[in-house]
Protein backbone atom coordinates (compact mmCIF):
# COMPACT_ATOMS: atom_id res chain seq x y z
CA UNK A 1 0.00 0.00 0.00
CA UNK A 2 0.74 3.59 -1.06
CA UNK A 3 0.59 4.87 2.47
CA UNK A 4 3.61 2.95 3.73
CA UNK A 5 6.96 4.31 3.41
CA UNK A 6 8.76 2.74 0.53
CA UNK A 7 11.44 0.89 2.14
CA UNK A 8 10.05 -0.97 4.63
CA UNK A 9 7.20 -1.79 7.01
CA UNK A 10 8.25 1.20 9.81
CA UNK A 11 7.08 4.26 10.09
CA UNK A 12 6.85 7.11 12.01
CA UNK A 13 3.79 8.08 15.08
CA UNK A 14 3.13 11.32 13.70
CA UNK A 15 2.25 12.18 17.87
CA UNK A 16 4.97 10.48 19.81
CA UNK A 17 7.59 9.86 17.18
CA UNK A 18 8.42 6.20 18.08
CA UNK A 19 8.57 3.95 15.28
CA UNK A 20 5.94 1.47 14.89
CA UNK A 21 6.11 -1.18 12.43
CA UNK A 22 3.12 -2.22 10.46
CA UNK A 23 1.75 -5.05 12.25
CA UNK A 24 1.73 -2.90 15.50
CA UNK A 25 -0.64 -0.36 14.14
CA UNK A 26 -3.32 -3.32 13.69
CA UNK A 27 -6.46 -2.98 11.99
CA UNK A 28 -7.82 -0.04 13.21
CA UNK A 29 -4.03 1.87 12.41
CA UNK A 30 -3.57 2.58 16.17
CA UNK A 31 -0.39 3.68 17.75
CA UNK A 32 0.74 0.96 20.23
CA UNK A 33 2.97 3.50 22.48
CA UNK A 34 0.39 6.76 22.50
CA UNK A 35 -2.81 5.72 21.47
CA UNK A 36 -2.61 8.19 18.53
CA UNK A 37 -4.82 7.36 15.51
CA UNK A 38 -3.20 7.02 12.50
CA UNK A 39 -4.75 9.50 9.48
CA UNK A 40 -6.28 6.86 7.25
CA UNK A 41 -6.49 6.50 3.38
CA UNK A 42 -10.10 6.96 2.23
CA UNK A 43 -9.57 3.23 0.44
CA UNK A 44 -8.69 1.91 4.11
CA UNK A 45 -11.40 4.13 5.91
CA UNK A 46 -13.72 2.46 3.45
CA UNK A 47 -12.82 -0.92 4.12
CA UNK A 48 -13.39 -0.07 8.17
CA UNK A 49 -16.92 1.32 7.54
CA UNK A 50 -19.37 -0.84 4.97
CA UNK A 51 -20.17 -3.87 3.82
CA UNK A 52 -17.61 -5.82 2.14
CA UNK A 53 -17.92 -5.58 -1.72
CA UNK A 54 -20.88 -3.00 -1.20
CA UNK A 55 -18.68 -0.30 -2.04
CA UNK A 56 -19.80 1.08 -5.78
CA UNK A 57 -17.82 3.98 -7.14
CA UNK A 58 -20.03 6.33 -8.74
CA UNK A 59 -18.56 8.06 -11.94
CA UNK A 60 -15.09 9.89 -10.84
CA UNK A 61 -13.92 11.42 -14.09
CA UNK A 62 -12.55 14.32 -13.38
CA UNK A 63 -8.83 15.13 -12.82
CA UNK A 64 -7.20 17.91 -11.87
CA UNK A 65 -5.31 20.67 -13.49
CA UNK A 66 -2.76 23.51 -12.84
CA UNK A 67 -4.95 25.56 -15.13
CA UNK A 68 -3.38 28.80 -13.56
CA UNK A 69 0.30 27.43 -14.01
CA UNK A 70 1.14 28.10 -10.17
CA UNK A 71 4.47 27.32 -8.89
CA UNK A 72 4.69 24.24 -7.83
CA UNK A 73 1.35 22.96 -8.07
CA UNK A 74 2.25 20.00 -10.93
CA UNK A 75 4.42 18.76 -9.34
CA UNK A 76 2.54 18.55 -5.73
CA UNK A 77 0.02 16.85 -7.86
CA UNK A 78 2.23 14.48 -9.51
CA UNK A 79 3.86 13.54 -5.99
CA UNK A 80 0.57 13.42 -4.58
CA UNK A 81 -0.82 10.83 -6.85
CA UNK A 82 1.97 9.06 -6.71
CA UNK A 83 2.37 8.60 -2.80
CA UNK A 84 -1.27 8.26 -1.93
CA UNK A 85 -2.47 5.67 -5.09
CA UNK A 86 -5.63 7.99 -5.18
CA UNK A 87 -6.02 10.47 -8.30
CA UNK A 88 -8.02 12.64 -6.15
CA UNK A 89 -8.68 14.16 -2.66
CA UNK A 90 -12.22 12.01 -2.38
CA UNK A 91 -13.92 9.36 -3.41
CA UNK A 92 -17.53 9.00 -3.58
CA UNK A 93 -19.94 5.64 -4.52
CA UNK A 94 -22.61 3.91 -3.17
CA UNK A 95 -22.56 1.55 -0.62
CA UNK A 96 -24.07 -0.41 2.06
CA UNK A 97 -23.68 -0.31 6.20
CA UNK A 98 -24.91 -3.24 8.04
CA UNK A 99 -27.24 -3.56 4.34
CA UNK A 100 -28.52 -0.43 4.64
CA UNK A 101 -27.85 1.65 1.98
CA UNK A 102 -26.66 5.18 1.13
CA UNK A 103 -24.09 7.68 -0.40
CA UNK A 104 -20.92 8.02 0.57
CA UNK A 105 -17.80 10.38 0.23
CA UNK A 106 -14.90 10.06 1.52
CA UNK A 107 -11.99 12.43 1.61
CA UNK A 108 -8.25 11.62 1.88
CA UNK A 109 -5.41 13.75 3.73
CA UNK A 110 -2.72 11.87 2.04
CA UNK A 111 -3.57 13.63 -1.00
CA UNK A 112 -2.75 17.58 -0.81
CA UNK A 113 -4.01 17.35 3.09
CA UNK A 114 -7.68 16.75 1.45
CA UNK A 115 -7.97 20.08 0.06
CA UNK A 116 -10.92 21.27 -1.38
CA UNK A 117 -10.43 22.41 -5.18
CA UNK A 118 -12.37 21.86 -8.57
CA UNK A 119 -12.04 18.28 -8.67
CA UNK A 120 -13.29 17.70 -4.94
CA UNK A 121 -16.56 20.03 -5.50
CA UNK A 122 -17.69 18.57 -8.50
CA UNK A 123 -17.30 14.85 -7.00
CA UNK A 124 -19.31 16.22 -4.11
CA UNK A 125 -21.87 18.03 -6.00
CA UNK A 126 -22.41 14.62 -7.71
CA UNK A 127 -22.46 13.11 -4.39
CA UNK A 128 -25.30 14.71 -3.15
CA UNK A 129 -27.49 14.95 -6.47
CA UNK A 130 -27.11 10.79 -6.49
CA UNK A 131 -28.20 10.58 -2.96
CA UNK A 132 -31.18 13.32 -3.60
CA UNK A 133 -32.39 11.48 -6.99
CA UNK A 134 -32.13 8.10 -4.90
CA UNK A 135 -33.49 9.34 -1.70
CA UNK A 136 -30.63 7.79 -0.03
CA UNK A 137 -28.99 9.34 2.91
CA UNK A 138 -25.67 10.79 2.09
CA UNK A 139 -22.45 10.48 4.78
CA UNK A 140 -19.11 12.65 3.65
CA UNK A 141 -16.17 11.54 5.90
CA UNK A 142 -13.73 14.50 5.69
CA UNK A 143 -10.58 15.09 6.26
CA UNK A 144 -9.25 18.26 4.41
CA UNK A 145 -6.78 21.32 5.40
CA UNK A 146 -9.38 23.70 3.92
CA UNK A 147 -9.26 24.98 0.28
CA UNK A 148 -7.05 24.32 -2.49
CA UNK A 149 -5.20 27.73 -2.57
CA UNK A 150 -3.11 27.03 -5.88
CA UNK A 151 -6.62 26.58 -7.72
CA UNK A 152 -7.82 30.30 -6.63
CA UNK A 153 -11.31 31.41 -6.31
CA UNK A 154 -12.10 28.29 -8.50
CA UNK A 155 -11.39 26.05 -5.53
CA UNK A 156 -13.24 28.58 -3.04
CA UNK A 157 -16.05 28.55 -4.87
CA UNK A 158 -16.08 24.47 -3.82
CA UNK A 159 -18.06 26.11 -1.11
CA UNK A 160 -21.06 27.70 -1.90
CA UNK A 161 -21.52 25.20 -4.78
CA UNK A 162 -21.76 22.32 -2.55
CA UNK A 163 -23.50 24.33 -0.57
CA UNK A 164 -26.39 24.95 -3.17
CA UNK A 165 -26.61 21.10 -3.63
CA UNK A 166 -26.66 20.69 0.06
CA UNK A 167 -29.41 23.03 0.19
CA UNK A 168 -31.37 20.69 -2.32
CA UNK A 169 -30.51 17.63 -0.56
CA UNK A 170 -32.17 19.71 2.22
CA UNK A 171 -35.32 20.45 0.70
CA UNK A 172 -35.70 17.33 -0.53
CA UNK A 173 -36.05 16.02 3.44
CA UNK A 174 -32.69 13.59 2.32
CA UNK A 175 -30.45 13.45 5.55
CA UNK A 176 -26.92 14.50 5.22
CA UNK A 177 -24.49 12.78 7.74
CA UNK A 178 -21.51 14.20 8.42
CA UNK A 179 -18.20 11.99 9.84
CA UNK A 180 -15.52 14.68 10.97
CA UNK A 181 -11.93 13.33 10.65
CA UNK A 182 -8.71 14.11 11.20
CA UNK A 183 -7.97 17.49 10.11
CA UNK A 184 -11.24 19.24 9.09
CA UNK A 185 -10.43 23.24 8.56
CA UNK A 186 -10.93 25.73 6.57
CA UNK A 187 -12.91 25.83 3.65
CA UNK A 188 -14.57 22.44 4.33
CA UNK A 189 -15.44 23.14 8.46
CA UNK A 190 -16.88 26.48 7.48
CA UNK A 191 -18.78 24.81 4.32
CA UNK A 192 -20.55 21.51 4.11
CA UNK A 193 -18.59 19.66 6.95
CA UNK A 194 -20.97 21.73 9.36
CA UNK A 195 -24.40 21.62 7.60
CA UNK A 196 -24.78 17.78 8.34
CA UNK A 197 -28.70 16.48 9.99
CA UNK A 198 -25.93 14.90 12.24
CA UNK A 199 -22.28 15.68 12.68
CA UNK A 200 -20.10 13.25 14.27
CA UNK A 201 -16.53 13.56 15.15
CA UNK A 202 -13.80 10.67 15.30
CA UNK A 203 -12.09 10.54 18.45
CA UNK A 204 -9.00 13.00 18.72
CA UNK A 205 -9.20 14.67 15.37
CA UNK A 206 -8.39 18.29 14.88
CA UNK A 207 -11.51 20.45 13.78
CA UNK A 208 -11.88 24.13 13.05
CA UNK A 209 -11.56 27.16 11.05
CA UNK A 210 -8.46 28.83 11.86
CA UNK A 211 -4.84 26.64 11.69
CA UNK A 212 -3.89 26.46 15.31
CA UNK A 213 -0.32 28.10 14.31
CA UNK A 214 -1.88 31.27 12.86
CA UNK A 215 -4.33 32.06 16.52
CA UNK A 216 -1.02 30.76 18.61
CA UNK A 217 0.96 34.17 16.54
CA UNK A 218 -2.11 36.44 17.57
CA UNK A 219 -1.52 35.77 21.57
CA UNK A 220 0.81 35.55 24.44
CA UNK A 221 -0.63 32.88 26.56
CA UNK A 222 -0.28 28.78 25.05
CA UNK A 223 -3.09 27.17 23.54
CA UNK A 224 -4.69 24.21 25.50
CA UNK A 225 -3.50 20.88 24.51
CA UNK A 226 -7.04 19.94 23.54
CA UNK A 227 -7.63 23.08 21.64
CA UNK A 228 -9.69 22.08 18.44
CA UNK A 229 -10.39 18.92 19.38
CA UNK A 230 -12.79 16.77 18.54
CA UNK A 231 -13.52 16.59 22.85
CA UNK A 232 -13.63 20.23 23.14
CA UNK A 233 -15.82 20.85 20.35
CA UNK A 234 -18.28 17.98 21.80
CA UNK A 235 -18.14 19.35 25.10
CA UNK A 236 -18.98 22.83 23.54
CA UNK A 237 -21.65 21.35 21.85
CA UNK A 238 -20.58 21.28 18.03
CA UNK A 239 -20.93 18.04 17.46
CA UNK A 240 -23.40 15.27 18.08
CA UNK A 241 -20.84 12.40 19.33
CA UNK A 242 -16.82 11.94 19.30
CA UNK A 243 -16.78 8.22 18.18
CA UNK A 244 -13.57 5.99 18.77
CA UNK A 245 -12.66 4.47 15.44
CA UNK A 246 -13.93 0.87 15.85
CA UNK A 247 -17.29 2.00 16.78
CA UNK A 248 -18.07 4.46 14.04
CA UNK A 249 -19.10 1.82 11.87
CA UNK A 250 -22.11 0.76 14.46
CA UNK A 251 -23.04 4.38 14.81
CA UNK A 252 -23.36 5.34 11.35
CA UNK A 253 -25.77 2.33 11.22
CA UNK A 254 -27.92 3.47 14.23
CA UNK A 255 -28.14 6.53 12.40
CA UNK A 256 -29.14 4.99 9.41
CA UNK A 257 -31.83 2.89 10.76
CA UNK A 258 -33.35 5.82 12.69
CA UNK A 259 -33.80 7.49 9.31
CA UNK A 260 -35.42 4.42 7.78
CA UNK A 261 -34.91 5.98 4.32
CA UNK A 262 -36.06 3.24 1.42
CA UNK A 263 -34.23 4.70 -0.41
CA UNK A 264 -32.75 2.64 -3.83
CA UNK A 265 -29.10 1.83 -3.99
CA UNK A 266 -28.71 0.31 -7.72
CA UNK A 267 -31.47 3.17 -9.36
CA UNK A 268 -30.29 4.14 -12.81
CA UNK A 269 -29.28 7.76 -12.94
CA UNK B 1 11.30 38.22 -7.70
CA UNK B 2 12.95 38.44 -4.16
CA UNK B 3 10.62 39.75 -1.48
CA UNK B 4 10.77 43.35 -0.34
CA UNK B 5 10.27 44.41 3.02
CA UNK B 6 7.92 46.67 1.60
CA UNK B 7 4.37 46.49 1.78
CA UNK B 8 3.07 45.97 -1.75
CA UNK B 9 1.62 49.35 -2.51
CA UNK B 10 -1.50 47.89 -3.51
CA UNK B 11 -2.16 46.39 -0.23
CA UNK B 12 -1.15 49.52 1.23
CA UNK B 13 -3.87 51.78 -0.78
CA UNK B 14 -6.57 49.25 0.13
CA UNK B 15 -5.79 48.87 3.80
CA UNK B 16 -5.18 52.87 4.34
CA UNK B 17 -7.22 54.73 7.07
CA UNK B 18 -8.60 57.31 4.02
CA UNK B 19 -9.95 54.27 1.70
CA UNK B 20 -13.04 54.64 1.08
CA UNK B 21 -15.97 52.71 3.90
CA UNK B 22 -18.63 51.10 3.65
CA UNK B 23 -20.00 53.49 6.27
CA UNK B 24 -19.02 56.23 4.18
CA UNK B 25 -21.21 54.23 0.96
CA UNK B 26 -24.15 53.41 3.64
CA UNK B 27 -24.83 57.16 4.88
CA UNK B 28 -25.08 58.34 1.32
CA UNK B 29 -27.46 55.26 0.22
CA UNK B 30 -29.72 54.66 3.03
CA UNK B 31 -29.16 58.17 5.14
CA UNK B 32 -31.94 57.19 7.68
CA UNK B 33 -30.13 53.78 8.03
CA UNK B 34 -32.21 51.56 10.48
CA UNK B 35 -29.30 49.81 12.18
CA UNK B 36 -28.98 46.08 13.13
CA UNK B 37 -26.66 45.36 15.59
CA UNK B 38 -25.95 41.65 17.42
CA UNK B 39 -26.93 38.50 16.99
CA UNK B 40 -29.06 38.26 20.03
CA UNK B 41 -27.22 35.49 21.53
CA UNK B 42 -23.12 36.15 21.39
CA UNK B 43 -23.21 39.88 20.99
CA UNK B 44 -22.48 42.51 18.31
CA UNK B 45 -19.12 42.80 16.28
CA UNK B 46 -18.02 46.81 15.78
CA UNK B 47 -16.65 45.88 12.33
CA UNK B 48 -20.26 45.31 10.81
CA UNK B 49 -22.17 48.25 9.80
CA UNK B 50 -25.70 46.51 8.93
CA UNK B 51 -29.48 47.21 8.99
CA UNK B 52 -32.03 48.58 6.28
CA UNK B 53 -33.81 51.81 4.86
CA UNK B 54 -34.50 53.75 1.98
CA UNK B 55 -32.83 55.33 -0.46
CA UNK B 56 -33.84 58.83 -1.09
CA UNK B 57 -35.53 57.71 -4.28
CA UNK B 58 -37.36 55.57 -2.36
CA UNK B 59 -35.97 52.34 -2.47
CA UNK B 60 -36.08 49.57 0.30
CA UNK B 61 -32.40 48.02 0.75
CA UNK B 62 -30.95 46.36 3.61
CA UNK B 63 -26.97 47.00 3.87
CA UNK B 64 -24.13 44.63 5.05
CA UNK B 65 -20.94 46.89 5.44
CA UNK B 66 -17.39 45.61 6.74
CA UNK B 67 -15.04 47.92 7.52
CA UNK B 68 -11.70 47.89 8.64
CA UNK B 69 -12.01 51.24 10.93
CA UNK B 70 -10.19 54.42 10.12
CA UNK B 71 -8.02 55.43 12.78
CA UNK B 72 -6.08 53.23 15.31
CA UNK B 73 -8.97 53.64 17.90
CA UNK B 74 -11.71 52.92 15.76
CA UNK B 75 -8.89 49.49 13.86
CA UNK B 76 -8.80 48.41 17.56
CA UNK B 77 -12.50 48.14 18.36
CA UNK B 78 -13.36 47.15 14.75
CA UNK B 79 -10.50 43.91 15.06
CA UNK B 80 -9.37 45.75 11.58
CA UNK B 81 -12.31 44.21 10.24
CA UNK B 82 -12.11 40.59 11.19
CA UNK B 83 -15.57 39.62 11.58
CA UNK B 84 -15.99 37.94 14.81
CA UNK B 85 -18.69 35.38 15.05
CA UNK B 86 -21.56 37.49 16.30
CA UNK B 87 -20.69 39.46 13.16
CA UNK B 88 -21.41 36.64 10.78
CA UNK B 89 -24.57 35.89 12.76
CA UNK B 90 -25.76 39.42 12.78
CA UNK B 91 -25.49 39.48 9.07
CA UNK B 92 -27.34 36.24 8.66
CA UNK B 93 -30.11 37.97 11.22
CA UNK B 94 -30.21 41.03 8.64
CA UNK B 95 -30.44 38.77 6.04
CA UNK B 96 -33.37 36.26 6.71
CA UNK B 97 -35.00 39.96 7.67
CA UNK B 98 -34.16 41.58 4.36
CA UNK B 99 -35.73 37.85 2.69
CA UNK B 100 -39.36 38.53 5.14
CA UNK B 101 -39.85 41.83 3.96
CA UNK B 102 -38.72 41.44 0.18
CA UNK B 103 -35.66 44.13 0.14
CA UNK B 104 -32.77 43.22 -1.81
CA UNK B 105 -29.50 43.06 0.23
CA UNK B 106 -25.93 44.67 -0.80
CA UNK B 107 -23.00 43.81 0.92
CA UNK B 108 -19.92 46.10 0.92
CA UNK B 109 -16.47 44.48 1.64
CA UNK B 110 -13.36 45.31 2.85
CA UNK B 111 -11.87 42.80 5.34
CA UNK B 112 -8.97 40.94 6.39
CA UNK B 113 -9.06 37.17 6.22
CA UNK B 114 -10.41 35.31 9.26
CA UNK B 115 -10.64 36.20 12.80
CA UNK B 116 -7.93 34.05 14.26
CA UNK B 117 -8.91 33.55 17.87
CA UNK B 118 -9.39 30.73 20.36
CA UNK B 119 -12.88 32.28 20.95
CA UNK B 120 -13.99 32.44 17.29
CA UNK B 121 -13.26 29.07 16.97
CA UNK B 122 -15.11 28.37 20.58
CA UNK B 123 -18.28 29.79 19.09
CA UNK B 124 -18.44 28.36 15.56
CA UNK B 125 -16.94 30.35 13.33
CA UNK B 126 -16.91 27.60 10.54
CA UNK B 127 -20.44 27.16 11.27
CA UNK B 128 -21.43 31.24 11.57
CA UNK B 129 -20.27 31.32 7.89
CA UNK B 130 -21.79 27.90 6.23
CA UNK B 131 -25.11 29.54 7.51
CA UNK B 132 -24.18 32.72 5.90
CA UNK B 133 -22.98 31.25 2.62
CA UNK B 134 -25.65 29.09 2.29
CA UNK B 135 -28.22 31.77 3.48
CA UNK B 136 -27.24 34.39 0.98
CA UNK B 137 -27.01 31.70 -2.03
CA UNK B 138 -30.74 30.88 -1.33
CA UNK B 139 -31.46 34.16 -0.73
CA UNK B 140 -35.37 34.77 -2.04
CA UNK B 141 -34.24 38.70 -2.87
CA UNK B 142 -31.80 39.85 -5.18
CA UNK B 143 -28.28 40.73 -3.38
CA UNK B 144 -25.13 42.60 -4.48
CA UNK B 145 -21.49 42.41 -3.58
CA UNK B 146 -19.16 45.40 -3.76
CA UNK B 147 -15.69 44.89 -3.00
CA UNK B 148 -13.89 48.06 -2.24
CA UNK B 149 -11.25 46.79 -0.59
CA UNK B 150 -9.89 43.38 -0.35
CA UNK B 151 -11.49 40.20 0.63
CA UNK B 152 -10.22 36.94 0.48
CA UNK B 153 -11.27 32.83 1.87
CA UNK B 154 -14.71 31.92 3.15
CA UNK B 155 -15.37 35.22 5.22
CA UNK B 156 -15.39 37.04 2.03
CA UNK B 157 -17.41 34.35 0.22
CA UNK B 158 -20.08 34.50 2.79
CA UNK B 159 -20.94 38.22 1.99
CA UNK B 160 -19.79 37.78 -1.39
CA UNK B 161 -22.08 35.04 -2.82
CA UNK B 162 -24.62 37.27 -4.71
CA UNK B 163 -26.02 37.37 -8.09
CA UNK B 164 -23.97 40.35 -8.87
CA UNK B 165 -20.47 41.13 -7.51
CA UNK B 166 -18.68 44.66 -8.58
CA UNK B 167 -15.37 45.29 -7.68
CA UNK B 168 -13.54 48.66 -7.44
CA UNK B 169 -10.43 48.69 -10.07
CA UNK B 170 -7.59 48.33 -7.39
CA UNK B 171 -9.76 45.32 -5.14
CA UNK B 172 -8.94 41.94 -4.72
CA UNK B 173 -10.77 38.90 -4.04
CA UNK B 174 -9.04 35.68 -3.47
CA UNK B 175 -9.15 32.43 -2.02
CA UNK B 176 -6.15 33.61 0.57
CA UNK B 177 -4.72 36.48 1.33
CA UNK B 178 -1.36 38.05 -0.78
CA UNK B 179 0.57 37.32 2.32
CA UNK B 180 -1.07 33.47 2.69
CA UNK B 181 -0.62 32.54 -0.82
CA UNK B 182 3.19 33.81 -0.59
CA UNK B 183 3.72 31.73 2.80
CA UNK B 184 2.29 28.41 0.37
CA UNK B 185 5.81 29.27 -2.07
CA UNK B 186 7.66 29.90 1.54
CA UNK B 187 9.18 32.95 0.46
CA UNK B 188 10.40 32.51 -3.21
CA UNK B 189 7.83 35.12 -4.33
CA UNK B 190 6.65 38.45 -2.63
CA UNK B 191 3.84 39.39 -1.28
CA UNK B 192 3.09 41.73 -4.73
CA UNK B 193 4.22 39.08 -6.79
CA UNK B 194 1.64 36.62 -4.85
CA UNK B 195 -0.65 39.22 -6.42
CA UNK B 196 -0.32 37.98 -10.09
CA UNK B 197 -0.28 34.51 -9.45
CA UNK B 198 -4.13 33.88 -9.08
CA UNK B 199 -6.88 35.62 -10.54
CA UNK B 200 -7.93 38.07 -7.87
CA UNK B 201 -7.81 41.61 -9.32
CA UNK B 202 -10.74 43.29 -10.52
CA UNK B 203 -9.78 43.31 -14.32
CA UNK B 204 -8.91 39.69 -14.23
CA UNK B 205 -11.70 38.53 -12.58
CA UNK B 206 -14.14 40.63 -15.15
CA UNK B 207 -12.49 39.00 -17.66
CA UNK B 208 -13.15 35.71 -16.26
CA UNK B 209 -16.75 36.88 -16.13
CA UNK B 210 -16.98 36.51 -12.30
CA UNK B 211 -17.33 40.63 -12.03
CA UNK B 212 -20.19 42.50 -13.76
CA UNK B 213 -18.91 45.84 -13.41
CA UNK B 214 -15.63 47.38 -12.15
CA UNK B 215 -15.70 51.22 -10.68
CA UNK B 216 -12.55 53.33 -10.74
CA UNK B 217 -10.91 54.18 -7.18
CA UNK B 218 -9.85 57.77 -8.91
CA UNK B 219 -12.71 58.52 -9.55
CA UNK B 220 -13.38 61.90 -7.67
CA UNK B 221 -17.21 60.87 -6.99
CA UNK B 222 -16.98 57.55 -5.70
CA UNK B 223 -19.52 56.92 -3.14
CA UNK B 224 -21.78 58.43 -5.88
CA UNK B 225 -20.16 56.31 -8.77
CA UNK B 226 -20.24 52.95 -6.25
CA UNK B 227 -24.07 53.44 -5.70
CA UNK B 228 -25.06 54.51 -8.94
CA UNK B 229 -22.97 50.80 -10.31
CA UNK B 230 -24.97 48.90 -7.12
CA UNK B 231 -28.37 50.66 -8.91
CA UNK B 232 -27.45 50.02 -12.36
CA UNK B 233 -26.59 45.70 -11.69
CA UNK B 234 -29.87 45.90 -9.21
CA UNK B 235 -32.18 47.11 -11.59
CA UNK B 236 -32.83 44.28 -13.83
CA UNK B 237 -32.85 41.98 -10.95
CA UNK B 238 -35.73 43.38 -9.35
CA UNK B 239 -38.95 41.92 -11.54
CA UNK B 240 -36.80 38.40 -11.50
CA UNK B 241 -38.99 35.47 -9.46
CA UNK B 242 -37.45 33.97 -6.33
CA UNK B 243 -36.32 30.53 -7.73
CA UNK B 244 -35.32 32.34 -10.76
CA UNK B 245 -32.46 34.41 -8.43
CA UNK B 246 -31.33 31.78 -6.67
CA UNK B 247 -30.64 29.72 -9.54
CA UNK B 248 -28.99 32.27 -11.63
CA UNK B 249 -26.77 32.83 -8.19
CA UNK B 250 -25.53 29.57 -8.56
CA UNK B 251 -25.19 29.46 -11.94
CA UNK B 252 -22.88 32.79 -11.47
CA UNK B 253 -20.66 30.27 -10.21
CA UNK B 254 -21.32 27.75 -11.88
CA UNK B 255 -20.02 29.29 -15.23
CA UNK B 256 -17.37 30.60 -13.74
CA UNK B 257 -16.15 27.57 -12.68
CA UNK B 258 -16.76 25.71 -15.59
CA UNK B 259 -13.83 27.00 -16.93
CA UNK B 260 -11.38 24.89 -15.15
CA UNK B 261 -10.59 22.01 -17.14
CA UNK B 262 -11.25 18.45 -15.41
CA UNK B 263 -11.56 15.87 -18.36
CA UNK B 264 -8.18 13.88 -17.99
CA UNK B 265 -5.20 15.06 -20.27
CA UNK B 266 -3.41 12.67 -22.26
Amino acid sequence: MSHYPKSGTWQTCRACGRHVHQSQWGQWRQCPYCQHWQRLTARQRLTQLVDPASFQPLPMPEQAHDALAFPGYQEKLTTASHQSGADEAIIIGTAKIAKRPCVLAVMDSHFMMGTLNTVVSRRLQRACAVAQRRRLPLIVVTASGGARMQEGLYALFGMNLILAAVARLAAAAVPLITVLTDPTMGGVSASFAFKGDVIVAEAGAKIGFAGPRVIQQTMPAQLPADFQSAEQLWRHGMVDAVVARPDLRAYLQTVLASYAMGGNADAID
Amino acid sequence: MRSTKQEDQRLTRLRAADRISAPEIIQALLPTLVRQRGDRLLGQAPALTAGFGRTTDGLGLAVLGIDRGHDLASRQQKNGGALTVAGYRTALRVVNHAQKFGLPVISLINMPGADASPESERWGQSQAIADLIMAMGQLTVPNVAVFLGEGHSGGALAFANANRILMLDDALFNVASPEAVAAILHGQQSVSAAIDLLPMTAPELQQRGLVDQVVAHTDDQLVTKVIQAVRTQLAPLMPVSAAQLIAEREAKFQRFVAAWPLEKSE
